[in-house]
């Protein structure tokens, strides 16, 4: 059991472009390359797109604070999922239907906003351009250069423009270049994650602006598959540790309520070493504190356990929001939001702040693309 | 309490005495109010629908963003990637064709992928577009209206510009589309590709959020769009479209009203009679004790009800005669202006109340004059036994120097300008006119019958003498009735003027205009708005075909030129062989506008649109080119009567520098000398292929060009007939209560030894002197009116010259038509006096 | 059965009424306006009929116009029974043989006097009727008024005129009803003068309608009516 199944978090959108893909077939996976063994990641080429695999995404997701203590967390998400390899210069060809999800939670205000958008490349609606490092989704948008990210987000009542460091190097996640999402070759993606994005700039929301400042993570992803037939949902969660560490775990949930052998994680520490977890290196359960949504009546567990007993480190995750439903008219339905760490490691106290994704609790909704 | 028997002595009591006298003013209000009501209805059905049609899928938006030839699709990405949270929704609008039905509906291309994101566009729900997903590179995915195809999976051949091809319905679109009528959806992709519109999008429509502020926003968006892309509120195009129809329904409307003054007359007419033959009672009740102002008031309610009534009749008439009327309207719209498709009839609340306000004022406004003469009879006019007759009152000189005075401000008014693009002066003055030839009329009547009784007399002997003596011997009454009839047939001949001169006009200018053997046009086309394209290839090859020694390529878009719609096209140069076509108003000094067209930014424009945008020659216009905005000078007027919104031509190269699409809209084929035309038209159709683009010859065209002329101005015609109608019938009513009136005399006559024939002579004599006198002054004003139609209304409000001509033939037949009409009116009178028992109708007092 | 028989010497009578019975319809009512009249008017006789309104009068003119029929009994004109008549005969008959004259005169006020007094002639299709109707108006002394309207002319002058119109043929028989009756004495009086001298002088016979004794005091006889009956004859 050496294998791992890919990030699970980027299986939420495996999963609804799951439902593209088993549709009317707008393209075949023979068409597309497969997650091999072996890949040798380069940067900062592979920032960008890769159009031979079928599904990619980029995923940005943190935890911001205002001088006056108003705090924020934020996710932006550009998704991918290729339609046709037909070779064809008309920009309206839809070669990739282009997806994106871009939240703010405001804390301080108690409030949780969010917007999904879906486009086709055409004549520059949406896609990738490495010569600028720009990758968009109409007016939402992410700027890669070696040194710094660049996100905007404008939404129907919020907006947000920030400016990411990274503080450490990329973390390729899986071994070998790919992250094993199945037993088989090919059923893995290629997978890496920046795990601390020293974050700054600016929010619009309500009528205020705050200037922030705080941490983001992002992850990166392309592969060409999807998830397993027996699997339910997941529970994954990022957490950036005060000492300067940073933890990403995730639980697969069978349909039959066991917990699938390839939920892993990963452990970087202050230096930015990096740790291969596996299902049997860390637990984490549901502590009670149910939020039922209103909207999906989904119930979804805001209070966890976790122990990672190899670490010496235990903590309960905590959230200073509740209501931070992801409710989609395009995809399924899922709960991503700011969360707090208290616990311990090697004996002493030890807190954080991060991010939780909790899916497969709300009914499948209709799939924007096709089932 | 004495108010009502007021009410029923004075009217009640006469109503059930005289239903006749009743039934005619009823008829009066109901028929003239009906033309007023069809029109309304009919201008609503026929030129309201179109705003629906192009608006189909729009959703409501704030801005909408166009460009001359299209706007570049990069425009698309540019706004939908500003740092503002709008709503980016670009769209190919165009016309399809239903092959076998031949139905021409609106063809929408919209992004079905970015559709999603439109909160506002509630027709495409999630499983819409992923039903749109699933078939989105299939450039034969069509999604229609309910009436075009009965389930998913259903062909349906579309013939879109110059070819057919065969499509799929992947989906139906729920009847809450916001579609009046049906409608072809494709992806914009698809759409693109079915037009030849690749590169650009016919319209961006962009919402805004709710604050902000319109302005703040347009300032924002302008910022970004090149100076040639066109920044308006949504639906600006349509408010031109509006605009431009807006003239034509008002001219619509206007003519609607003749037939409602001629039943004003009528009315007049009726009551003035009606009131003095109560004169006795009248009389008695004032003895009594009743004032003026309860006999004046008494009258008006009077006039008030039948107006009601009148016109509450006149609202089923009128729908009635709207089915009619709006079949030839909407053909009038689509062949002037923009393609529609009438919307449905709908007697509204609106139109109601139109109805009402309009049957009850001018049955009021008639009935003022004999109210108020009916309060000023004395009460002791009771006691006076013997009837007096009707006054001979016509006071000569005053009404002679008012008429003078009228037909003076008339001419005037015909001098002034239009008023926010109306000829609202022309029309007082027309109005100024009827009001100077109906003063004018008692005089006419009266020396006419003077003149003229000596020798009727020895032409028709008795009847002749009595019957142009009682003409001239009730003049009040009589007058009024000319003048009811004379207007109408003012205006049938003046509209016959105007259409024939109009007509004559357009026809020798298609002689000119036309010098080409072959014209060919995509068969697509639909209406006056279109331009579909034939296939750039086409053009060459038939300039290789045996027999055609040139082939003009011509393009047309619609554009638009300070908020009003125009078309602008681009022509290539006549061969050198031909002589030029265009017959121009002005030209700058140096002769050839059209030699010297291609050697710059030339132009020339069409007379209405210089009329309507005030461009001489020698001026420079700003036109929005695609993203540019490029001057040209004007390098003359040229004579058009093809196009009401105004014809830009511009060099085809030129044009193709600015707008790079070498698809043309039409074609001219210019056969060699000595080639035969059958023998290289069936050439010419084989070069064409499968491509479906009508050929027509010069002949055909022009025989083309007159049925939709002719087509156009039969809601016109019918109109006139309307009018003739209501005073025909107007003046059958009237003759019938005049025989009452008369009866003693002719009871008197038959004493003195008249035979029934010769009373019935008598009358039909009479009614033939009506119409006679009401054909001369009708054709005197009708003479007066056209001039005021062709030379300060059309011009005014169509832009046109057109050459005076007299349509003799045309105003013969009509002349003919309203003599024998007035005398079929005398029938059924002269039938009543015929019938009247002389001993009864003499010892009645 | 009451009649008025003159002397047998005299001149064939010009209209007789032989057991002349006239009811009418009003209403859905019979009313009998004549009933069982006989009566033999000598040519060139003055005959005055006289009774309340309402007794037949008027009828009995209608009858002897040949305006109407008897409902039973028969109406002779110059031994030429009405009856028989088709209604082109009947006019006919009052084109050449009848005049009338009425109580309200009954001219056409859209015509001038003399053009009044023509429209008999001109009714029977005579073009040239102005001679004759001008000297019918000098007849009754109007010539200077024959260019004028009768809206004109006093009440008398109207009288008058209508008098020339109902001469203008040269008729056989006039028929006055009420003549006087919108008039004051004096004038009365002068067209009952009138009316005596066209018959004295014309040998025109007159019937002559009239509630008054006083005008009927100038008849050759008077036939006195009551309920559509002939009380007594001739004094």
């Amino acid at each position: 059991m050496r294998n791992r199944p890919p990030g699970t978090r980027r299986s939420l959108s495996a999963w609804i472009f799951a439902c593209l893909l088993l549709a009317a077939a707008v393209a075949s996976a023979q068409e597309y390359q497969q997650a091999l063994p072996g890949y040798q990641f380069q940067f900062p080429r592979d920032d960008f797109n890769h159009e031979n695999y079928q599904t990619e995404w980029w995923y940005y997701t943190g935890n911001l604070r205002a001088p006056d203590g108003h705090r924020f967390g934020f996710e932006l998400t550009f998704f991918r999922q290729g339609v046709s390899r037909a070779p064809g210069s008309d920009p309206w060809y839809v070669h990739d239907v282009w997806m994106a999800h871009l939240a703010l939670s405001d804390i301080g205000a108690g409030r949780f906003h969010h917007q999904e958008r879906l486009n086709r490349a055409g004549p520059g609606l949406a896609g990738v351009d490495a010569a600028t490092g720009t990758i968009w989704n109409g007016n939402w948008q992410a700027t890669i250069t070696p040194r710094q990210e660049d996100l905007r987000g404008i939404g129907r009542n919020f907006a947000f423009s920030l400016k990411l460091l990274p503080a450490k190097p990329p973390v390729i996640q899986g071994q070998n270049g790919v992250s094993q999402k199945a037993a088989g070759l090919g059923h893995a993606s290629h997978y890496y994650s920046r795990t601390r994005l020293l974050t700054s700039g600016s929010i619009e929301v309500a009528g205020r602006s705050y200037q922030v400042e705080g941490t983001s993570w992002m992850d990166h992803e392309f592969f060409t598959g999807s998830m397993a037939p027996n699997e339910s949902g997941w529970d994954w969660l990022s957490v950036q540790f005060d000492d300067g560490a940073e933890l990403m775990l995730y639980r697969m949930r069978r349909k039959d309520g066991s917990i699938d052998p390839y939920s892993s994680g990963s452990y970087v520490d202050a230096q930015g070493r990096s740790r291969f977890l596996s299902a049997r290196d860390f637990v984490m359960t549901p502590a009670g504190d149910t939020w039922t949504s209103p909207a999906t009546k989904a119930a979804y567990p805001l209070r966890w356990h976790v122990s990672v007993p190899l670490l010496h480190l235990a903590f309960e995750v905590t959230t200073p929001l509740r209501a931070q439903e992801m409710t989609g008219r395009f995809g399924p339905s899922y709960w991503e939001g700011a969360i707090d760490i208290a616990g311990t490691h090697d004996g002493s106290p030890t807190h954080g702040v991060g991010y939780l994704e909790m899916t497969g609790y709300a009914e499948p909704g209709r799939a924007v693309v096709p089932r | 309490m004495s108010g009502l028997v007021l009410f029923y002595r004075l009217i009640l009591r006469p109503l059930f005495r005289q239903p006749g006298r009743a039934l005619l003013i009823l008829f009066a209000i109901a028929l003239g109010d009906a033309a007023v009501v069809a029109i309304a209805l009919a201008g609503n059905a026929a030129a309201g629908s179109f705003h629906s049609s192009i608006e189909t899928l729009a959703g409501k938006n704030d801005f909408e963003v166009t460009a001359a030839g299209g706007v570049p699709q990069d425009l698309v990405a540019r706004l939908s990637k500003l740092p503002y949270p709008l709503q980016v929704s670009p769209r190919i609008e165009d016309r399809a064709m239903v092959a076998d039905t031949r139905q021409s509906v609106p063809l929408i291309g919209i992004d079905m992928i970015g559709a999603a994101n439109t909160a506002n566009l509630p027709v495409l729900g999630a499983s819409e577009v992923s039903d749109a997903i699933r078939h989105i590179n299939d450039p034969d995915a069509i999604w229609v209206t309910r009436g075009l195809a009965q389930a998913i999976g259903d062909r349906l051949p579309l013939l879109i510009e110059d070819h057919t091809r065969t499509y799929t319905v992947r989906g139906i679109l729920p009847d809450s589309t916001q579609v009046s009528g049906d409608a072809v959806v494709m992806d914009i992709g698809a759409a693109q590709i079915a037009t030849g519109k690749q590169g650009r999008v016919d319209r961006i429509l962009i919402r805004t959020p709710a604050e902000g502020g319109f302005a703040a926003w347009e300032s924002r968006l302008r910022e970004v769009l090149p100076a040639g892309v066109m920044l308006n509120a949504q639906g600006a195009e349509t408010a031109a479209n509006r605009r431009m129809l807006a003239a034509f329904r008002w001219n619509l409307r206007i003519l609607s009203y003749i037939a409602l003054i001629v039943g004003a007359f009528l009315i007049y007419s009726a009551l003035s009679v009606s009131v003095v033959r109560r004169r006795p009672e009248i009389g008695t009740i004032r003895a009594l004790g009743t004032s003026r102002n309860a006999v004046l008031l008494a009258f008006l309610a009077e006039a008030a009800a039948f107006g009601m009534l009148g016109s509450l009749l006149a609202l089923p008439l009128g729908r009635a005669l709207a089915t009619g009327a709006v079949r030839m309207l909407s053909t009038t719209v689509n062949a002037l202006y923009v393609s529609s498709r009438p919307g449905p009839l709908s007697l509204t609340a609106g139109s109601v109340v139109l109805a009402l306000v309009v049957g009850v004022a001018v049955s009021c406004l008639s009935a003022l004059a004999p109210a108020r003469e009916a309060s000023l009879v004395p009460p002791t006019e009771a006691m006076a036994r013997g009837r007096r007759d009707y006054e001979v009152r016509v006071e000569r000189k005053r009404d002679a120097l008012a008429a003078l005075g009228l037909a003076l401000c008339g001419a005037v008014a015909a001098q002034a300008p239009e008023i926010g693009g109306k000829p609202i002066l022309g029309y007082l003055s027309a109005l100024l006119f009827v009001a100077s030839a109906a003063l004018l009329t008692p005089l006419v009547v009266h020396f006419a019958m003077e003149a003229g009784s000596g020798s009727l007399r020895r032409l028709a002997g008795m009847e002749g003498l009595l019957a142009s003596r009682s003409l001239g011997g009730s003049l009040r009454r009589t007058s009024v009735l000319v003048a009811a009839l004379a207007t109408a047939v003012a205006m049938m001949t003046s509209v016959g003027i105007m259409v024939g001169s109009f007509r004559e006009t357009v026809l020798t200018w298609m002689q000119t205009e036309l010098p080409a053997d072959l014209y060919l046009r995509p068969a697509s086309w639909a209406g006056g708005d279109q331009h579909p394209t034939i296939s750039p290839q086409i053009a060459d090859r038939i300039a290789r075909v045996p027999g055609v020694a040139a082939v003009r390529r011509m393009r047309a878009y619609d554009i638009q030129y300070q908020g009003l719609p125009a078309t602008l096209a681009a022509v290539q140069a006549n061969p050198p062989t031909v002589p030029e076509n265009l017959r121009f108003l002005s030209t700058a000094q140096d002769a050839d506008p059209m030699r010297q067209l291609p050697s710059g930014n030339f132009a020339v424009v069409s007379e209405p649109f210089a009329n309507k945008h005030h461009v001489k020659t020698g001026m420079s216009l700003a036109l929005p080119l695609g993203v540019q905005k490029v001057t040209f000078r004007v390098l003359g007027v040229f004579y058009d009567y093809g196009d009401e919104a105004g014809l830009i031509l511009v060099d085809w190269n030129i044009l193709q520098r600015y707008l790079p699409n070498p698809a043309p809209s039409n074609l001219a084929v210019y056969l060699a000398p000595g080639a035969n035309l059958a023998e290289t038209r069936v050439a010419i159709q084989k070069a064409i292929g499968n491509n479906n683009v009508l050929a027509f010859s010069n002949r055909e065209i022009r025989r083309q060009g007159m049925r939709v002329f002719d087509q156009t101005f039969a809601i016109t015609w019918a109109l006139e007939a309307i009018s003739i109608l209501v005073a025909v019938g107007g003046i059958a009513g009237s003759l019938v209560s005049i025989i009452i009136d008369r009866r003693r005399e002719f009871g008197v006559l038959r004493f003195l030894g008249a035979t029934g024939a010769q009373i019935r002579r008598l009358i039909l004599f009479e009614a033939g002197l009506i119409g006679l006198l009401a054909s001369a002054v009708g054709l005197g004003l009708g003479v007066v009116l056209s001039l005021v139609l062709v030379f300060v209304i059309n011009k005014q409000s169509f832009g046109w010259t057109i050459q005076f001509h007299w349509p003799v033939a045309v105003l013969a037949w009509s002349m003919g038509i309203v003599y024998v009409a007035t005398i079929l009116a005398g029938l059924y009178p002269a039938r009543l006096a015929v019938r009247m028992n002389p001993i009864e109708v003499i010892h009645e007092e | 059965m009451s009649s008025a028989q003159t002397d047998p010497d005299a001149a064939p009578p010009l209209l007789v009424f032989r057991d002349v019975v006239k009811e009418y319809r009003n209403e859905g009512e019979r009313v009998r306006a004549l009933d069982g009249v006989s009566l033999d008017v000598p040519a060139g006789r003055f005959l005055a009929v006289v009774g309340r309104s309402g007794c037949g009068k008027s009828t009995l003119l209608h009858l002897a116009g040949a305006l109407d029929f008897p409902s039973s009994g028969a109406v002779l004109l110059e031994n030429e029974s009405t009856h028989k008549l088709s209604e082109t005969g009947l006019t006919k008959l009052r084109r050449e043989k009848v005049g009338f004259v009425f109580q309200s005169f009954q001219l056409l006020h859209t015509l001038t006097v003399v053009e009044n007094v023509e429209v008999p002639l001109l009714l029977a299709g005579e073009i040239n009727a102005r001679p004759r109707a001008m000297e019918r108006l000098t007849l009754v002394g109007l010539a200077d008024l024959a260019q004028r309207r009768p809206h004109q002319l006093s009440g008398g002058q109207m009288q008058r005129v209508a008098i020339a119109r109902a001469l203008v043929h040269g008729p056989r028989l006039l028929l006055a009803d009420e003549p006087t009756g919108n008039l004051d004495t004096a004038t009365g009086n002068s067209i009952l003068a009138l009316l005596r001298a066209i018959c004295s002088e014309r040998g025109v016979t007159i019937l002559m309608a009239t509630h008054s004794a006083e005008a009927a005091a100038i008849a050759d006889a008077i036939v006195r009516m009551r309920d559509g009956r002939i009380l007594e004859g001739t004094q």
